[in-house]
């Protein structure tokens, strides 16, 4: 239908702002726990299937078995191998914080050293001309009174 | 299924960018009263009422209970779905379930979304887990644009095939009066959009879109006296996905570990238990839902259409054009058109159309006989449904 001619269309405006705080969770509290205090990355395996997740996790979806505990978890990283990437140019809203996205923001799935098991992060490099898979890179933490339990503890992987 | 379900009423809206002359409930009532008339029903000959989209999208939580008086669930039973971008063919197949059980003789799927009136890709965003993955997620697009780098690594597949997809589309979208960016592009245009997130450019992603599709199913006894001209529904399965840490670990292959999508695991299983083994002679048409330009390709061969790595080899050679000799989204697909809520409603809508001889301008030129339909998104889940002119 097109709209009547003689119909004054009005619309309103709103803008939701609501503050949550999520629960890490035992395994996710941990390896974050580990990001600020020792600068270490890890990743976990199923018991049952092999697979192995980083961060690690407490369940395999696919096996429905508890993953492996904190005593068990295999250091992976710092260094790593881009398997996937992609560079954003075009800016969205962040709905996390409620700024917009600084562009180009580049993200890779890097294949860490140590266990078959991907990290998404953020890549130092910008260019898609110098980024393809196969590209080595290394992770580049925050430096440690800076630190703040959260992912970007790890400022980014550069390429080394 | 226990009881035979048949789809005697399609209807859906034009869709385009923006609606500020309806409010999400005039634009349901649209779609409610052309698949009512499609199916030449009342409202009261309906007994449920199953409607989707996602509430997060327009901002208002329980949206079922606000528009009620407009999908016309009123005193009847039903529910809502809200599945990401596999909401569409989830409601779908909620309304097959309520038929299927012999509790329904007839129920109305409504799929909808006024992507107009708030920030897509933020929401979708809010779907990654906020602690390690949010971060990074840009709606579905980073995760479209991650498994299309993949599909060229592993397969040899260009930019240029890409292209190919949606010019074709555009023509396909030219056709469909419903469809909502209806502009030709060339291959050249294609490839001289601006990127949005490498490898993507704005022309190989969907776009959001406002509209509504509506569906009325019935079953076998009450179909029969509804229309003569009922499709049904022979199959379908939804396969969900270990969430992937939105590192889309499973859509790469990892040392030991091989890549392992839902396509696979749907396009396998319901090809096998309804005994095709020639699916590009035995189903005539393919509405995929095909939220950017290179999946067309990726998904046919994960779904087991063709062979690995012929997917763009099948759109070089023009076989998924409309006239071609197995037709994909000859409606333009989600690649021209995406109200979410309603993109996989759409697909069984069109798909319905093109069994019946009914799509007009973009009817394909196969007789189709059988069609398949499918719906993608949360977490990298999949809907596969097999639709046919026959009951057996």
């Amino acid at each position: 239908m097109e709209p009547k001619a003689d119909v004054e269309l009005i619309t309103q405006e709103m803008l939701l702002k609501i503050p949550y705080r999520w629960s890490t969770g035992e395994y996710i509290g941990e390896f974050l726990q580990e990001l600020r205090d020792s600068g270490r990355i890890y990743a976990n395996k199923c018991p049952n299937c092999g697979r192995f997740r980083c961060p690690p996790w407490p369940v395999c979806g696919v096996c429905h078995t508890r993953m492996e505990e904190r005593g068990k978890w295999v250091e992976v990283g710092p260094k790593g191998t881009v398997i996937g990437f992609s560079v954003v140019e075009q800016s969205f809203l962040v709905p996390t914080t409620g700024d917009m996205l600084e562009v180009p923001f580049s993200v890779g799935i890097i294949l860490l050293d140590g266990a078959p098991v991907t990290l998404q992060h953020r890549l130092q490099e910008t260019n898609p001309d110098k980024i393809k898979a196969g590209l080595r890179v290394e992770a580049v933490f925050k430096p440690k009174e800076q630190r703040q339990e959260n992912i970007f503890d790890i400022l980014y992987f550069r390429t080394i | 299924m226990a009881q035979k379900v048949a789809i005697v009423g399609v209807g859906q809206t034009r869709h385009t960018s923006r609606r500020p002359d309806v409010n999400d409930g005039e634009l349901i009532s649209e779609a409610v009263n052309a698949a009512l008339a499609d199916a030449q029903l009342a409202i009261k000959d309906i007994d449920t009422v199953v409607s989707g989209n996602m509430d997060f999208f327009e901002g208002h939580y329980l949206n079922d209970a606000m528009l009620v008086d407009y999908t016309g669930a009123c005193g009847k039973a039903g529910f809502k779905m809200n599945t990401g971008g596999t909401v569409g063919t989830m409601t779908f197949i909620s309304g097959c379930y309520c038929v299927a059980s012999g509790l329904s003789d007839t129920c109305l799927v409504i799929g909808w979304e006024k992507h107009d009136e708030g920030p897509t890709t933020s929401c979708i965003s809010t779907i990654a887990d906020p602690s390690v993955d949010r971060p990074f997620t840009v709606g579905a697009l980073l995760g479209m644009a991650l498994i299309c780098g993949e599909y060229m690594n592993r397969t040899g597949c260009k930019l240029e095939h890409a292209a190919m997809v949606r010019a074709q589309a555009s023509e396909n979208a030219f056709r469909n009066p419903n469809a909502h960016l209806r502009k030709r592009y060339s291959v050249e245009d294609v490839l001289k959009a601006r990127i949005v997130l490498y490898p993507l450019n704005l022309l190989m992603v969907c776009p959001t879109s406002v509209g509504a599709c509506a569906i009325v199913l019935a079953s076998e006894a009450k179909a029969k006296k509804i229309t003569k001209k009922p499709v049904w529904v022979k199959d379908h399965i939804t396969v969900h996905g270990e969430y992937n840490g939105n590192h889309y670990h499973n859509q790469f292959n990892l040392p030991g570990f091989p890549r392992t999508t839902t396509q696979m695991v749907a396009g396998k299983k319901l090809l096998q238990r309804n005994h095709i083994t020639k699916p590009l002679k035995e189903i005539q048409v393919f509405e995929m839902y095909d939220p950017c330009a290179f999946v067309q390709m990726s998904w046919l061969e994960d779904f087991g259409i063709c062979g690995k790595g012929e997917g763009w080899k099948m759109v070089e050679k023009g076989v998924t054009a409309r006239e071609g000799a197995f037709p994909v989204c000859p409606s333009g697909g989600v690649l021209c058109t995406n109200s979410i809520g309603d993109s996989g409603t759409v697909r069984v809508a069109e798909a319905v159309l093109q069994i019946r001889g009914d799509a007009g301008e973009h009817q394909v030129t196969r007789d189709v006989k059988t069609a398949l339909v499918s719906g993608f998104g949360g977490a990298f889940w999949t809907d596969l449904l097999l639709l046919s002119r026959t009951p057996d």
